[in-house]
């Protein structure tokens, strides 16, 4: 499916983040700053889908916004701002998992002011449906599935990030949905898939 | 029922459409399509259904609660310690060279006045042996003039930085900073500075300018 132009919200969206790399290449710290603040909650939560150990998902984010500070001024304009940042931050991922290992930290050694604090039990239920398909799926089919239904990425988006062709990431995607929906209990009920759909 | 029964021809397009759908970055045609289609096929109905599960999970927010101001804390603190003089490269390129000038034309003024001010002095000193000697008391703690440096350090050194330094090459300070940010500097033993002293400060990124107050004519 090709995908659609930029909405209106991220055509400004865009151009605010142009306008702040473009400060940040003049060593502009206070650019820096808003860039950092506007992308970090997206950033712990795309990151935590490769790994769930806290001090990787933060090592990941500093060096990804370091290599942003130092690489501001040669940003192309080929893509969005945010594909950009994005692919830097996946990349210091998969970095910082390789440097300290790519075990998951224990569910008991995560400290409770580590959870959010507001999580009502509709939500507990969602996290814990979603974590248990999620468990089932590699590490890229993890980033894939956030790319896409998390963060709103179109697959030529995605395929930036990750550096490979749109239709490696469609692969990904197909094989993630149809793990979840064999591992997850569907609202009807679970069911099979029959590979007869793969497109 | 199961899902395999249920593939119609148009399930895998529909398959194929749903996230952009959910993401509203499909066409009003496609969006279109996909509803009719749902609407006639309850298995690609469910799967709709458990995509926007799916995408609501998805948005709740991350477990992993990190300090996004304590690590922008620690980014700026990498970005000092890496190279202060990097903190803002063009902006300091642009304005560092008038600066620069305007303190070193400063500096030279004042040392200038120093030097004529102490040879008048001096030159009074003779005539004048026996009247007694106003001094303050900075002046009785500080060494003589003679073989004191003046230094301007960079507005962005810190004072660890700028301690280090003055252990370095084993001096203090005795005044300053003046109008121009200028501080006056000594040997902790008492001799003059050594030239090495002198090349070093010069050389050192920290250092704006660095000069012998005896020196300047």
């Amino acid at each position: 499916m090709p995908p659609e132009p930029m909405s209106e919200a991220e055509l400004d969206a865009d151009a605010v983040d142009r306008m702040l790399l473009q400060r940040m290449s003049a060593g502009d710290r206070a650019a820096l700053a808003v860039m950092y603040r506007g992308y970090h909650g997206r950033l712990v939560r795309f990151l935590s889908r490769l790994t769930r150990r806290t001090d990787v998902v933060e090592e990941a984010i500093n060096d990804c916004f370091w290599i942003a500070w130092q690489k501001a001024a040669t940003f192309q304009g080929d893509s969005r701002v945010s594909t950009w940042i994005m692919g830097i931050a996946y990349r210091c991922g998969l970095k910082a998992l390789r440097q300290h290992g790519s075990e998951p930290v224990d569910e008991d050694s995560v400290p409770e002011d580590r959870t959010p604090s507001h999580d009502p039990g509709e939500d507990r239920e969602m996290r814990d449906w979603l974590g248990k398909g999620l468990d089932r799926l590699s590490a890229d089919q993890r980033v894939v599935i956030e790319l896409v239904y998390g963060i709103g990425h179109t697959l030529d988006d995605v395929a930036t990030i990750m550096q490979c062709p749109v239709g490696t990431v469609k692969a990904r995607l197909f094989h993630a949905r149809v793990k979840l929906r064999n591992v997850l209990p569907g609202l009807a009920g679970e069911r099979t898939i029959n590979r007869e759909i793969v497109p | 029922m199961t899902f395999q029964k249920d593939i119609g021809r148009d399930c895998p397009r529909a398959w194929e459409a749903m996230p952009w759908v959910l993401q509203g970055d499909a066409s009003p045609v496609q969006g279109a399509w996909l509803n009719m289609h749902l609407a006639e096929c309850q298995a690609c109905r469910e799967e709709f259904a458990q995509q926007e599960r799916l995408r609501a999970a998805l948005a709740l927010s991350p477990e992993l609660d990190i300090d996004a101001e304590a690590g922008l804390a620690r980014l700026l603190s990498r970005i000092d310690e890496a190279d202060p003089q990097q903190a803002a490269p063009s902006r300091r390129a642009a304005s560092s060279h008038w600066m620069t000038r305007a303190l070193v034309a400063a500096v030279l003024v004042q040392a200038v006045g120093i030097g004529v001010l102490g040879i008048k002095l001096g030159g009074d000193g003779a005539g004048h042996a026996a009247a007694p000697v106003y001094r303050t008391l900075s002046q009785e703690a500080a060494p003589a003039a003679p073989g004191s440096l003046h230094v301007v350090p960079v507005a962005t050194l810190k004072v660890a930085e700028w301690n280090t330094l003055l252990r370095q090459y084993h001096l203090r300070v005795v005044g300053g900073p003046n109008d121009v940010g200028a501080y006056t500097l000594v040997s902790t033993d008492g001799n003059a500075p050594t030239p090495q002293t002198l090349q070093g400060l010069r050389a050192d990124p920290g250092i704006r300018f660095a000069e012998p107050v005896t020196d300047t004519p």
